[in-house]
């Protein structure tokens, strides 16, 4: 699972796929222009012995079917042109009738033409085609295994068109198909693999450094945070070993002295308020205390912590629920992930939402820490959150989403215009 | 000398004889030979046999003496197959020529002619396969 996100094993992946791909298609254009050359070989083959061997040989007579001309010319070319692959040469004339083969019971049968021969005798130029070794042409090249025909025009001394026809081997056209296709696998497989074998390494140093930047961000986050944390941290004990004692004390002094039976009932009367009011204060001083840094944030704590962030919702019109179920066992950095979504979450819901109720759930699901935040206030739609952020659920959420995904979990806000806001969070435990 | 000169007619005399007696002779191996005697003292043979799907042809003269050219040609069906000219070597003082023909369907009439032309003697002879 890890290679799979991993940008080189991604690359290397879509690379081999690529790569299958492009061989495939490589080596079947490699396979048909291997068989074109086999062929056109033949051809060449073909027009350079009917060109050079045979119809300088041709006596006059052997249209006619001459048997001394037929002799003469058998002896001057038979050896010549039953070379190197030529399994039989047939020579016809435009009536179908065969004048000469190596074959010699063909002399003098007659044997219906094809289309393409006959388009070749009137226009010249060659052809080639698989042999039909049913047709009676053909009876001697049973158990031959296939042949190509090769065919192209000549003339006689009389200047009658004449149709020259060779026939290959179909196996030699396939071993020669085979040499020309294996000259071309190297180059077609060779310079796909050097260019994955350049680029990877190439890639590899791109994917390092982009995994260095990202290491190096995640921990200026993490720096930025536990900055945060400690500099919260400062200010809640210093407010708490300072302002709070000194508003403790002072508002046990004035309950003391109002108590006191030797204060003046008037004045005892006026100090009530000014006692209430420092109660308050006091009260939305510490619920400031652990909005800024929660005392005994750690599975334990974290149900009170979550009571004391939303404690405020109450002055606010909001009435809050927490529900904290199945979390034992949850590291304390997955808690403090759940305690700053959370903080936030709450933090836009009392600011933004006009909600009338608002829940925060911890539970499970499966190996993953579970956070719920919903409200039902007024929402927003997906992309344009009240408070003008992006969508994401505000700055602050969209900030701890790295943080979030650099631990393996992830973070989603769900809104619609009336009908609240839903923010999850799911974090490994 | 003179004993030679016996010796030799008695072959000649026997050679007609053979020739006369036996004008087809049949060779070994489906050959078809063919011997016979020119206008003098000549004698000629053809024998024709398949060999690889054609005919193989040999002419041959027999003069008895060396230094004699002799034109020659082959005809198959008809038709002139080949021809050239040869001198008469060697201690019997004869020539042979030898050409495939290609084996034609049916029957194949093949006829070797041989001209001296400084004497005028002439040979030929036919053969049926």
């Amino acid at each position: 699972m890890r290679y799979a996100k991993n940008p080189v094993a991604q690359f290397l992946a879509a690379g081999l796929v690529v790569l299958v791909v492009v061989v495939i298609g490589t080596l079947e254009l490699s396979r048909r222009a291997a068989a074109d050359e086999a062929i056109n070989d033949a051809r060449s083959i073909t027009e350079l012995l009917a060109r050079s061997v045979a119809e300088p040989e041709i006596p006059r007579g052997l249209v006619n079917g001459d048997p001394g001309a037929v002799d003469r010319f058998d002896r001057a070319v038979l050896r010549r042109v039953l070379v190197g692959d030529v399994q039989r040469i047939k020579i016809w004339r435009a009536d179908g009738r065969i004048v000469y083969s190596d074959q010699t019971e063909l002399i003098g049968d007659t044997f219906p033409l094809g289309e393409d021969q006959r388009e070749v005798l009137q226009r010249g130029a060659s052809d080639a085609d698989i042999s039909d070794l049913r047709r009676p042409e053909n009876r001697f090249e049973q158990g031959s295994g296939g042949l190509l025909e090769v065919y192209t025009r000549i003339e006689s001394p009389e200047g009658q068109p004449l149709l020259f026809e060779v026939y290959f081997s179909a196996s030699d056209i396939a071993q020669r198909r085979q040499e020309v296709y294996d000259a071309f696998q190297p180059i077609a497989l060779g310079g796909l693999l050097v260019l994955v074998a350049v680029t990877t390494p190439l890639l590899w140093a791109l994917t390092r450094r982009l995994e260095r930047t990202s290491r190096d961000r995640t921990r200026l986050l993490e720096v930025a945070a536990d900055a945060s944390e400690n500099e919260r941290r400062r200010i809640a004990r210093d407010l708490h070993d300072g302002v709070v004692q000194d508003l403790a004390g002072t508002s046990f002094a004035l309950s003391a002295t109002m108590r006191d039976p030797g204060t003046d009932a008037a004045l005892a009367q006026r100090l009530e308020p000014m006692a209430a009011s420092l109660r308050s204060s006091l009260r939305s001083l510490r619920s400031l205390l652990v909005e800024i840094y929660p005392p005994d944030l750690d599975v334990e704590g974290l149900n009170a912590a979550l009571n004391d962030l939303v404690a405020p919702a109450a002055g606010s019109g909001v009435e809050p629920v927490v529900e904290v179920y199945d979390v034992e066992g949850a590291s304390d950095d997955s808690i403090r992930l759940v305690w700053r979504v959370a903080q936030e979450a709450v933090r836009n819901t009392l600011r933004h939402s006009r909600a009338q109720h608002l829940t925060v759930q911890v539970g499970r699901n499966g190996d993953r820490l579970t956070l719920d935040v919903t409200d039902d206030g007024q929402g927003f739609v997906d992309g344009h959150s009240a408070n003008g952020s992006d969508g994401s659920g505000g700055l602050g959420l969209r900030s701890l989403r790295d943080l979030i995904a650099e631990a393996g979990g992830r973070l989603d806000v769900r809104s619609t215009p009336g009908e609240g806001t839903t923010v999850h969070m799911e974090v490994a435990r | 000398m003179a004993h030679t000169t016996r010796a030799a007619l008695a072959l000649a005399a026997v050679t007609t004889l053979v020739i006369a007696g036996a004008p087809a002779a049949q060779a070994k191996d489906g050959d078809v030979e063919r011997r016979g005697n020119c206008a003098r003292t000549t004698d000629w043979k053809v024998k024709v046999g398949p060999e690889d799907g054609r005919l193989e042809v040999e002419g041959e003269v027999d003069s008895n003496r060396r230094g004699q050219t002799w034109r020659w040609s082959l005809w198959h069906n008809g038709s002139k197959s080949a021809s050239g000219t040869r001198i008469t070597r060697g201690p019997s003082g004869s020539f042979e020529v030898r050409r495939l023909m290609v084996n034609r369907r049916g029957t194949d009439t093949i006829t070797f002619r041989a001209r001296n032309p400084r004497s005028g003697e002439t040979c030929r002879g036919t053969v049926r396969f």
